[in-house]
């Protein structure tokens, strides 16, 4: 039993890392850029929804929806002030702002909501799933997680193969001057792109923090660099990659948490990544193209 | 004959390197109109300025009496600009309908027609439409990016350097294709390094020279004139 229960929180975690992965890989496929303040944007998310449901005592789905928006903003915010202004530097240039983007959040959430730690209470007011005689317990939080996850990514793959905009950025992410001669405007998709992975974000922090409810400033920034690492792992710029990569990447850090060591987890799972990489270094799911001449 | 394209003076910069000196010409509705000259003479860089990738320091470019050089990219194909990029550009991972759809993203009106014309003008697209473009051969390739272009009814279709690495009988076989199009009344602007095919095809041309134009004329003139033969026909 504590095995499955093992497993479902790993893929519960996973789920968690999924959909702020999914921000990553989306990003890095249409802007060829590492956004790691994605991660804070999380943080940023979480806060706005405890204090809807704290100090304005908003029902927890409105929270939710206002941190949706708030992050949206925000998102699109970075991306217009922080990175379009660098579409032509060099990637190292981007990267380094994208950094100093990360810690800029980070300070001033520690400026408005201070660097004690808040009590995030669950977002979800459900009762755990009980089976085999209460042999195993799995919580709302858990279910809740991984159905937004499944919703999330099933969406996301019939708006890229469907929607017009979802062409786009396909068309954006495989090659820009080509998009662009197509008539489409490169700086809009990249703005939306970056709304819909600040979105994911908003819901990934409240998720997050509903399972792990201790939060500060920096409570984006591992889940962040873990996504990354997820994103990675499952071939970057490919969104199935980024589901299977959180997923796998959950059950990893759960298993080695609870069979080998609590404080060797972290590394076990980054030894993974390395590994995987070393063997495929395009990541599980990640395509490697040949081009005609 | 009215003027479709009008390029005065431009001039256009790579950081410190000149890569483009004055360069003006015109390309009036129906002809065809070629741009030739060695690699590096910046063929290239006067369509991608044409056409908004790039953007020239001083000059002006008019598109149908309008001024166009400081015109988005994206905004281009609407006005009636297509442009077919040298080494194809296809949406490889996307389907040969996808990329053909994409090039009638602002003009989706046109969608059903335009595939209806784009199959029956290149049978071996419909063969392949549901193929991925990645696996198509380099003159499949470059028939779908040309398909691609013509989705958005253009009215001037730039080609840069069609022939680039396909076989003697494919070169002949996109050049026809270049020919009808222009008789159904696309007026075109090719880049070529095939200069004997190019000036056959083509009403005028250009001669292009480490970013200066050096020679205009018409076709025969100058596939007639000494210091071509010598320079590009290898004669």
């Amino acid at each position: 039993m504590t095995f499955l229960s093992n497993l479902i929180n790993g893929i519960s975690l996973g789920s968690v890392y999924a959909i702020i992965a999914l921000g990553y890989t989306m990003v890095y496929g249409i802007a060829k850029m590492l956004n790691f303040a994605h991660g804070d944007v999380i943080m940023v998310g979480a806060y706005i929804s405890f204090c809807a449901t704290t100090y304005l005592n908003l029902p927890p789905i409105v929270s939710v929806v206002l941190a949706m928006i708030v992050c949206t903003v925000l998102g699109v915010l970075i991306e217009g002030l922080a990175y379009k202004p660098l579409r032509k530097a060099t990637s190292l240039a981007v990267l380094i702002t994208a950094i100093g983007v990360s810690y800029f959040l980070q300070n001033v959430a520690l400026l408005i909501w201070g660097s004690n730690p808040k009590t995030f209470s669950s977002m979800i007011h459900l009762g755990s799933v009980s089976l085999f005689d209460n042999k195993l317990i799995i919580t709302a939080e858990s279910i809740v997680t991984v159905l937004a996850c499944i919703v999330i990514m099933i969406a996301l793959t019939v708006f890229t193969k469907k929607s017009k905009m979802g062409k786009a950025m396909r068309a954006v992410s495989e090659d820009k001057d080509a998009a662009e001669l197509m008539g489409i405007n490169v700086n809009v998709t990249i703005s939306v792109t970056f709304a819909i992975g600040s979105a994911l974000a908003a819901i990934a922090g409240v998720l997050l923090c509903s399972a792990y409810p201790v939060l500060q400033p920096t409570t984006g920034s591992m889940p962040g660099i873990k996504a990354f690492t997820a994103a990675v792992f499952g071939g970057i710029g490919s969104i199935p990659g980024a589901m299977l990569g959180g997923i796998l990447l959950g059950i990893i850090e759960i298993f080695s948490k609870s069979y080998i060591s609590t404080q060797l987890a972290d590394a076990i799972v980054f030894a993974v990544l390395i590994i995987v990489l070393l063997v495929k270094p395009t990541g599980i799911l990640g395509k490697k193209i040949t081009e005609k001449v | 004959m009215a003027e479709i394209l009008n390029i005065e003076n431009i001039n256009v910069y790579y950081g410190q390197i000149h890569a483009l000196k004055d360069v003006s010409l015109k390309v009036n509705e129906g002809e065809i109109v070629a741009l030739i000259g060695a690699n590096g003479a910046g063929k290239t860089t006067t369509l991608r300025t044409v056409s908004g990738l790039l953007r020239s320091k001083t000059g002006s470019i008019k598109f149908m009496g309008n001024d166009i050089s400081h015109t988005e990219a994206h905004k281009l194909v609407s006005m009636g600009v297509a442009h077919v990029p040298e080494g194809r550009h296809v949406f490889l991972q996307m389907t040969v309908q996808e990329n053909l759809e994409m090039g009638a993203y602002t003009n989706s009106a046109n969608l059903k027609e335009g595939l209806e014309d784009v199959y029956e003008r290149f049978p071996r697209l419909k063969h392949r439409m549901n193929q991925i473009a990645g696996t198509l051969s380099g003159g499949e390739q470059q028939m779908l990016a040309m398909g691609r272009a013509l989705m958005s009814k253009p009215k001037l279709m730039m080609l840069d350097e069609p022939s680039m690495g396909l076989a003697p009988i494919l070169v002949q076989q996109i050049f026809d294709i270049v020919k009808e199009l222009n008789k159904a009344g696309t007026t075109i602007l090719l880049v070529e390094q095939n200069a004997e095919m190019a000036l056959e095809v083509a009403d005028r041309a250009y001669v292009l020279e480490t970013g200066k134009i050096k020679l205009s004329g018409t076709g025969k003139e100058l596939a007639q004139s000494d210091e071509i033969k010598k320079a590009y026909l290898g004669g």
